[in-house]
């Protein structure tokens, strides 16, 4: 494992006039590995991004590089370059040009100058397109020369701003695995913005979700999918049912009456006890023959059903007046459904997750 | 009649019936008084045949006739004195203003800006007032009208190169400081080459305004060596004088013309904004 | 950081000069105007504002309350760039519109043949009208054919035929609509052609006529530029003096720019011209003031 390229921020606040951008954030970035900021324009994961690369000041907190706090250091002189959201490149310069500006400041001489951005341009695979001005390449390329041009650095840490977002959904998807290579390759660690929760979890080996200037969630992209521990993770990473009820003792897990219902859950904060939310995926629900009964069933009436090729979208409204969306695979096993068909859906007990009551409620943009 | 100028389907025709009445009547008097400029008579109402006599004659031609010779090349001085002054100093003022945030900077930016609405006259009567009771040791004359020049003319430059910087952001500013460039090479290496284009454009509109200008220079003005073209229009359009007169308007006239078109296919080509922009950013004022 | 100091430093030189020659410029009117004047009526400017002599403001100030030759110069001004500013609006409104709404494929063209007077210098403008309306110009010539000449005479607008240079108050007007209608054509089909085409779709769309739709929809949303137009012309045509100079030279049509020209420039009393200059100054402030501040708004939104 690379010894560099660790960040660690302490406190992190960025204040605009009234409102604080980022909000006192703690978070571990650890060297060589892909993290990723997660999360709705306006959570502060740019303006983050932006004082780790050192355009912004933070109004309070601590950025530390490898242990160093960089937090006052001018961007010119931090070991830390960006790819920038709409890349930035030069368009007065050609593509050896964009990839060489850096180099001037590392004091290293013309040969080696020459040599590096030919290595550079080679690891994206554009040696061909050196006396190329940025307006003559597609967005894919202009996106690989950005990448060489910081990379020629050798930086500690690389930032990439919502790299990915100007291009279509077919080039993006190619990206995301190259990118994802390259990192494992060259082993630098990568901090990575978007906004796209499928890209953050397929990418990174660490995602942190922030919400409202403040980290919501940091871990695995396991543990943030399947082990949300707030309301505003649970819906931001896909589609969610939230019920509402009482958790009292039970076993190993705990028993959630909601209205006349009781239902035993597993998974999450079970040793809380009084009103808690619980949240179950849509893809977790099962649907089965009306009448059938057992643990953790319930009656329901399909009220919408949405055919989507691999699988269907059931919207059904629960006794009580709950309204549970359900996906159910299109694999020739399941029982026929339309609107009207009355079911029971089964949540089974390790599928159904308690939140910690201190979960802020939050809106999702 | 009506009922074809009020044909609700096609285009307006009394629009554009009006439209082109506006610019015959705004484009065909100064076309008349460019034609006169060749007639071969001395009447600038009667037209006697075509010629050079107003522009090359052995006598009273702009190239012979020493007042209208000295008042050209003394017009053709000023711009060039207050190109080389207005650019450099609107383009570090455009730059400062631009990035510099907080204190002062706000009302740096309203004086800035008062030159461009200022009526003339005004700014004409205090600067006079300037070079008589401030500072005597210039005096009225060429430094005068050169600084008098410079001082109306910044303004413009500032405002073409800001929109420019508008229009390129911050961002590249900040890809050269993350790749290691102080502030200065962010300057010299990355924002000087993509203002190029509005430089030049903003270069051309100070030349062509400053051929252009009267009122200052006219306050400013020292002996008879100081007189420009437009100066030599006011003082004898209504006397007596030949067709020499519509011929040298006639070649300041083409001088403006010429810069300005050369400013524009500049901008087009480089700046990349197309047209529309550079039509923009000549319009701007 | 540095950084910051640098962006002020840059700004230094621009803000040096503006101070001196601006602001330092505009102070000597002051000072010149409260000051006091020699035996040989040479201005004696008083620098210290606590020795300032307001004696021969107030003297300009008490001709113009008693209706003295100020106040009749001033309102003469006013009626003249008035009258001048609804004309150039009646012309210019209908072009602007022409050309932002149908000029079509001829779009370019019809800019080109809007922003060419712009660049054409003034006075050769002026000097283009002099030749034609000269006793036998073509001008005056094609206006006596057309019998134009007849009807002005007629409505007391012009006191002989082919005297269109003598001292005409109708020609100064025109004269003025001509010089400075194309600096109110060019704001104004900017605002016209900022309006999106689909608002006024939407609003035929809901019912109403063209006609309905030019008066709700598009005449409001062209509002600011007619004002930001207007203003742009008013304030060269409160200050022009060379205009009344050149095609009527004749004190009955004198402006107040001619006043000030002929006291501060041409003559000796400069401590009254600069009087009437600030005065002058002071009464369009608003007009300067609006304008900036108008642009200064149409910036922020361009770079928010």
């Amino acid at each position: 494992m690379p010894t560099h390229g660790e960040i660690q921020l302490e406190e992190l606040t960025k204040r605009f006039a009234d409102v604080a951008a980022v909000d006192g954030i703690d978070l571990h970035m650890p060297p060589g590995e892909f993290f990723t900021m997660l999360g709705p324009s306006g959570c502060g994961k740019t303006t983050t991004l932006r004082m780790i690369a050192g355009f912004q000041r933070p109004t309070s907190g601590k950025i530390l590089l490898d242990e160093v706090d960089v937090a006052q250091v001018p961007p010119h002189k931090r070991n830390v370059n960006t790819v920038f959201q709409n890349y930035a490149l030069f368009p007065h310069l050609d593509v050896a040009g964009n990839v060489g500006f850096g180099l001037k400041y590392l004091r290293c001489t013309k040969d080696e100058q020459r040599k590096r951005v030919a290595e550079a341009l080679d690891l994206v695979q554009l040696c061909d397109f050196a006396r190329r001005k940025p307006a003559q390449l597609s967005g894919g390329q202009q996106q690989r020369v950005a990448l060489a041009r910081a990379l020629v650095l050798r930086p500690r840490v690389l930032l990439l701003d919502e790299p990915l977002g100007a291009l279509d959904a077919r080039l993006r998807k190619g990206l995301q695995v190259e990118l994802k290579t390259l990192q494992a390759e060259l082993g630098i660690t990568f901090v990575f913005v978007t906004h796209d929760q499928e890209e953050a979890l397929t990418m990174s080996d660490r995602v942190a979700v922030m919400n409202g200037g403040r980290v919501e969630q940091a871990g695995t992209p396991r543990e943030v999918y399947e082990e949300p521990s707030t309301v505003f993770v649970a819906d931001f990473l896909g589609v969610s049912n939230l019920l509402t009820g009482e958790a009292s003792a039970d076993g190993d897990g705990c028993a959630l009456r909601v209205g006349e219902r009781t239902f035993r859950a597993r998974q999450g904060a079970t040793s809380e006890r009084g009103e808690v939310k619980a949240m179950i995926r849509p893809e977790r629900i099962a649907v089965e023959e009306h009448g059938t009964v057992g643990e953790n069933r319930m009656p329901g009436l399909v009220e919408r059903a949405v055919f989507l090729g691999n699988s269907f979208e059931l919207h059904v409204r629960v006794v009580g007046g709950d309204l549970l969306k359900v996906t159910m695979p299109n694999d020739g096993t399941g029982i026929p459904v339309e609107e009207g068909t009355a079911v029971a859906l089964h949540l089974p007990a390790e599928a159904l997750r308690v939140l910690a009551p201190s979960s802020p409620p939050v809106e999702v943009a | 009649m009506i009922a074809w100028l009020r044909n609700p389907w096609g285009r307006p025709r009394a629009l554009a019936f009006v439209t082109g009445a506006y610019i015959i009547w705004s484009i065909v008097p100064v076309g008349i008084a460019i034609l006169f400029a060749f007639n071969a008579g001395r009447s600038r109402t009667t037209w006697q045949g075509f010629s050079f006599r107003w522009f090359t004659g052995s006598t009273g031609s702009v190239f012979h006739d020493p007042a209208l010779q000295s008042a050209l090349k003394h017009t053709l001085l000023l711009a060039a004195i207050t190109v080389v002054i207005a650019v450099p100093l609107g383009v570090t003022l455009a730059l400062g203003l631009q990035r510099w945030r907080g204190r002062g900077s706000g009302s740096v930016n309203t004086m800035m800006l008062l030159p461009l609405v200022t009526p003339e006259i005004v700014m004409g009567v205090a600067l006079l007032l300037l070079f008589l009771k401030v500072f005597p040791s210039i005096g009225l004359g060429t430094k005068a009208q050169a600084i008098g020049q410079v001082t109306f003319t910044l303004s413009y430059v500032v405002v073409i190169v800001r929109g420019r910087l508008v229009s390129i952001g911050r961002e590249y500013e900040e890809a050269a400081a993350d790749l290691g460039a102080p502030p200065h090479d962010q300057i010299l290496r990355v924002l000087l080459p993509l203002l190029a284009p509005a430089i030049v454009a903003s270069a051309a509109v100070v030349f062509a305004l400053s051929i252009d200008d009267f009122v200052v220079t006219q306050y400013l003005s020292g002996d008879a060596s100081t007189t420009t073209v437009p100066m030599l229009l006011y003082a004898t359009a209504r006397g007596a004088p030949s067709p020499a007169l519509n011929a040298i308007a006639t070649i300041a006239l083409l001088i403006t013309l010429a810069t300005l078109a050369l400013a524009f296919f500049v901008y087009k080509r480089f700046a990349g904004g197309g047209g529309d922009a550079a039509v923009a950013a000549i319009m701007e004022v | 950081m540095s950084s910051r100091w640098t962006w002020r430093l840059l700004a230094l030189p621009g803000v040096v000069w503006l101070s001196v020659f601006f602001l330092a410029a505009f102070y000597a009117v002051l000072a010149v105007a409260f000051g006091n004047q020699d035996s040989f009526s040479a201005p004696v400017p008083f620098w210290n504002p606590l020795d300032w002599n307001v004696g021969y403001a107030l003297a300009v100030l008490r001709d113009i309350w008693s209706g003295g030759q100020y106040l009749t110069v001033f309102i003469r001004t006013f009626v003249f760039v008035a009258i001048a500013m609804v004309i150039s609006l009646a012309i210019g409104y209908p072009v602007a519109y022409f050309a932002a709404r149908h000029a079509g494929k001829r779009r370019g063209l019809v800019l080109l043949a809007l922003i060419l007077p712009f660049w054409i210098n003034y006075l050769m403008r002026m000097l283009a009208w002099i030749n034609l309306l000269s006793p036998d110009g073509w001008g005056t010539r094609v206006l006596h054919t057309v019998g134009i000449d007849r009807v002005f005479i007629w409505l007391g607008l012009l006191t002989s035929e082919g005297g269109w240079l003598d001292g005409q108050p109708s020609t100064v007007i025109i004269a003025l609509v001509y010089g400075y209608v194309p600096f109110l054509i060019l704001p104004l089909y900017a605002s016209l052609d900022r309006i999106d085409q689909r608002q006024i779709e939407a609003a035929r769309d809901l019912g109403a006529s063209p006609r309905g739709a030019f008066f709700r929809v598009t005449l409001p949303l062209s509002v600011p530029g007619i004002l930001a137009g207007s203003v742009l012309v008013a304030l060269p045509m409160f200050g022009d003096y060379y205009t009344p100079d050149l095609v009527s030279a004749s004190p009955k049509t004198n402006l107040i720019g001619n006043q000030i020209d002929q006291l501060t420039r041409q003559g000796s009393e400069k401590v009254t011209g600069a009087v009437l200059t600030i005065i002058l100054a002071l009464a369009l402030l608003v007009l300067m003031v609006y304008y900036l501040r108008s642009t200064r708004s149409a910036d922020d939104l361009a770079e928010a």
